[in-house]
C-alpha cells in the first residue's frame, strides 16, 4: 500500500528572527508523500502551509529563517544539508512549483516561449527546442500554442497564465509538483478547468502533486491524502476520503462544518469562535484550545503530541472521536 | 422596496484626439429585478460580470447611464443635494476588503458614528455615545474598543466594524459585496450568521454579491445569475440551484468543488473564458462556450423569459 516515499519530512522545525525575538513558524512538521501521490495540505492563512512547501527545495530565506531542527529528506536526501550544486540539481529537477498569483510569476518582457525554454535550457539543454514548447503547451491545454508561445504574459488571462506557469513547471519534468493555491486567484468555471487539468497530468505523468489550498472541495476532488495545519503545527491527516467524512480533530470538524455547502439548506453555519492566533503568540497548550468546542482544563495545560489514531490516519487531540462528542 | 428596471452602466475607454470616447465597455447592460424589504436576494457571477458595478449604482457611487431605480416607488436617478442624502440613510453599502474600506487615522468609535453625524441622528455627546456602544455591542464587539484604530482589530473585526457602521443609520437595504471572501476561513462563518441575526432582529433587506455559489444559496431568498452585463437566470434561489434552466448556471453550479467524496456528480466544465465586455459576441453572449448552442444563439440574443412563476432565464433552449 505505502509506496517507497519520495518525500518525507520529519519534525521540521523553522524560526524567523534570533534569541529572544525569534518566531517559531513551523513547530515539529511532519508529512510523507510517494512517488504519484497526490497530498493536499490544508491550512488557513499563517499556518504554515505555504512555509512547509517551500522548506521541500530550501527555498525559505535563510536568513532571516533558520532551520532549527528536523529532516526533509527528497528522494532519500536531505535537502537541509545539501550544497549549493545539488539544491540547483533538485529545483526543477525533482521539484517544481506552481504559485498562486500566475501574473506576478511570469516575467512581463519576455515572450512565453523564451520563458518556457529557459526551463528547459537549465534542466533538458537537450530538448530546448520550439517543437518541445509547443508540445508542452499543448499538454497543459493552450489553444493555438504555436502562435501563443510569441505572446506576452500580459495577453493572456488568468487562466491561460497558470497555464502557462504549469507548462514551465512541467519542463523539467519533475517528480514532484509543488501547487500552492493554483486556482484561487481564478473564477469558478477556470478553476474547474485548471483542477481538471491537473487530475488529467497526475493520470498521464504519474508524478507526485502537493496540492496547497484552504478549500476541503478541491482537496475531495484531487487528493489521494490530506494534511491539515493550524498555527504551524500538522494537526491531522489521513486519506481523503476518510478525513471528510469523519475528521478526528476538532480543527477539522469545525472547519468543515463551517463552510456552506451547495444543497446545504439555509441552516444556521457552525462558527468557530475568535481568529486564527498570529504568528508567534500561539496559545500554550494545544494551539487550538480557546477557540475549540470540546475544550477541557487540561488542553490549556498539555500540548497534544500527533498519535496514530488508527493505521494511516493521525491526529493532534487525545480526545478523538468518541470522546470528544461525548465532552 | 427596491426596483432595478433595465439597468445600463457603460464605462468609456480609449479616448480618441479630442477626448471623446471611443468605445464603450458595457459593465451592465439591461439588468432589472427587485429586492423586497426584509429579504436577502443574492447576486453572483464572475469577476468582470458587472455585479460589483450593479451594487455600486444601487447605492450609487456610480450614475447609471440608463434605466430606473426606484425605492419604495420614487424614482432615485437624478436624486441631488438632500434627498440623495436621505436616501443613502435607507440604503448603505458593506465593502469587500476590511482593510481598506476603513479610515486608518478615525477612531472605530468616529467611523462608526459619522453616519450619525452627517444625518444628525444623535445631536447630543451622550446620546451619540451611547449609540455608538450599542451598535458595538450589536456587532458582538467590546464596545470599550471604540477608541481604537482599525489596525489593531483583524479582518473578521474589521467587517464587523464595517457592519456597525452601515448598521447606525438605521438603514432599509444593505448592499454587500463580498462581505466576507478576504477572511479566514475559520472566521467567515461568524460574519455570516452574525449578518443573518441582525437581519432577523433589524428587518433590512440585503442585496448580497458574491462569486461563492454555495455561500450565496445558503444565504438568500432569491438569486440573480449575472455574466458579461446582463442576467442570464434570476429566482428563487432554491429553484435556480435545484434546477437552473440556464446552461451558465448549470456549469457555474457543477464547477463548485464538492466537499463530498461520494457524489457523482455529471461534471460540467466550461470550455473558453468570459468575452471581454467591450466587444460582446453576437446573439447570446454565452454561445462560444455554450455546449447546446444552436444557430439562433449565435444571431439572435436571448431575452429573459419566466419558465415558471417567478423563475426566469434567458436561454432560447431553456
Amino acid at each position: 500500500m505505502a509506496p517507497k516515499p519520495l518525500l518525507e519530512i520529519r519534525d521540521l522545525e523553522l524560526e524567523f528572527g534570533r534569541g529572544r525575538d525569534a518566531v517559531r513558524v513551523l513547530d515539529g512538521v511532519g508529512l510523507r508523500l510517494g512517488a504519484g501521490e497526490t497530498l493536499g495540505l490544508v491550512g488557513e492563512s499563517g499556518s504554515g502551509k505555504t512555509l512547509t512547501a517551500l522548506a521541500i527545495a530550501r527555498l525559505v530565506p535563510c536568513p532571516p529563517g533558520r532551520f532549527v531542527g528536523g529532516t526533509v529528506m527528497l528522494e532519500g536526501v536531505d535537502v537541509l544539508r545539501m550544497t549549493g550544486a545539488e539544491l540547483r540539481r533538485i529545483r526543477g529537477g525533482v521539484v517544481s512549483y506552481v504559485f498562486q498569483e500566475p501574473g506576478a510569476a511570469l516575467n512581463p518582457v519576455l515572450r512565453i516561449g523564451v520563458q518556457i525554454r529557459e526551463a528547459l535550457r537549465l534542466h533538458r539543454p537537450e530538448a530546448a527546442t520550439e517543437a518541445e514548447v509547443v508540445r508542452l503547451l499543448r499538454l497543459v491545454g493552450m489553444p493555438a500554442p504555436e502562435e501563443r508561445l510569441r505572446g506576452y504574459a500580459h495577453e493572456l488571462s488568468g487562466g491561460m497564465q497558470q497555464r502557462v506557469l504549469i507548462a514551465m513547471a512541467l519542463a523539467s519534468q519533475p517528480r514532484l509538483l509543488v501547487a500552492d493555491e493554483p486556482t484561487t486567484a481564478l473564477d469558478v468555471t477556470i478553476q474547474a478547468q485548471i483542477i481538471e487539468l491537473l487530475r488529467e497530468l497526475k493520470e498521464r505523468l504519474g508524478m507526485a502533486i502537493l496540492l496547497i489550498t484552504h478549500n476541503f472541495g478541491i482537496v475531495g476532488d484531487l487528493a489521494d491524502r490530506v494534511a491539515v495545519m493550524y498555527a504551524g503545527q500538522m494537526v491531522e491527516s489521513a486519506p481523503t476520503r476518510s478525513l471528510l467524512r469523519a475528521p478526528r480533530h476538532p480543527y477539522t470538524r469545525a472547519l468543515l462544518e463551517s463552510v456552506p455547502r451547495l444543497g446545504g439548506g439555509g441552516d444556521r453555519l457552525v462558527a468557530i469562535p475568535g481568529s486564527v492566533p498570529r504568528l508567534g503568540a500561539f496559545p500554550a497548550g494545544c494551539r487550538f484550545h480557546p477557540r475549540c468546542p470540546v475544550a477541557r482544563a487540561e488542553c490549556a495545560r498539555q500540548a497534544p503530541a500527533l498519535m496514530e489514531v488508527e493505521p494511516g490516519r493521525w491526529s493532534r487531540c487525545p480526545y478523538h472521536e468518541g470522546d470528544a462528542r461525548g465532552a | 422596496m427596491l426596483e432595478v428596471r433595465d439597468l445600463r452602466v457603460h464605462f468609456p475607454v480609449e479616448r480618441g484626439w479630442l477626448g471623446q470616447p471611443r468605445h464603450w465597455v458595457r459593465a451592465v447592460d439591461g439588468v432589472s429585478f427587485a429586492v423586497r424589504s426584509a429579504e436577502t436576494v443574492g447576486l453572483v457571477g464572475e469577476s468582470g460580470c458587472g455585479k460589483t458595478t450593479v451594487g455600486r449604482a444601487v447605492v450609487r457611487l456610480v450614475e447609471p447611464t440608463a434605466g430606473r431605480i426606484l425605492f419604495e416607488g420614487r424614482e432615485t436617478v437624478g436624486f441631488r443635494g438632500g434627498e440623495m442624502r436621505a436616501y443613502r440613510r435607507q440604503v448603505q453599502m458593506i465593502f469587500q476588503d476590511p482593510y481598506a474600506s476603513l479610515d486608518p487615522r478615525m477612531t472605530v468609535a468616529d467611523i462608526v458614528g459619522e453616519g450619525l453625524d452627517i444625518h444628525g441622528l444623535a445631536p447630543e455627546r451622550g446620546a451619540r455615545a451611547r449609540r455608538v456602544a450599542g451598535l458595538l455591542e450589536a456587532v458582538g464587539l467590546d464596545p470599550a474598543l471604540g477608541q481604537r484604530y482599525p489596525h489593531e482589530f483583524s479582518g473578521g473585526q474589521r467587517q464587523r466594524i464595517g457592519m456597525a457602521r452601515a448598521l447606525a443609520v438605521e438603514p432599509k437595504l444593505i448592499v454587500c459585496d463580498e462581505p466576507v471572501s478576504a477572511l479566514d476561513v475559520s472566521v467567515q462563518a461568524q460574519v455570516i450568521n452574525l449578518m443573518q441575526d441582525l437581519q432577523r432582529e433589524r428587518g433590512m433587506a440585503y442585496l448580497f454579491i458574491a462569486h461563492d455559489l454555495a455561500l450565496v444559496e445558503h444565504v438568500s431568498c432569491q438569486l440573480l445569475v449575472m455574466y458579461l452585463g446582463r442576467l442570464v437566470e434570476a429566482g428563487p434561489t432554491r429553484a435556480v440551484c435545484g434546477g437552473p434552466r440556464h446552461p451558465y448556471t448549470r456549469a457555474l453550479l457543477s464547477a463548485v468543488p464538492v466537499v463530498d467524496p461520494e457524489s457523482k456528480r455529471q461534471r460540467l466544465v466550461l470550455a473558453g473564458e468570459v468575452p471581454s465586455p467591450i466587444h460582446p459576441p453576437p446573439g447570446c453572449a454565452f454561445h462560444p462556450r455554450c455546449p447546446w448552442a444552436e444557430g439562433r444563439c449565435r444571431v439572435e440574443a436571448p431575452a429573459m423569459r419566466e419558465l415558471v412563476a417567478g423563475h426566469w432565464a434567458a436561454c432560447h433552449l431553456a
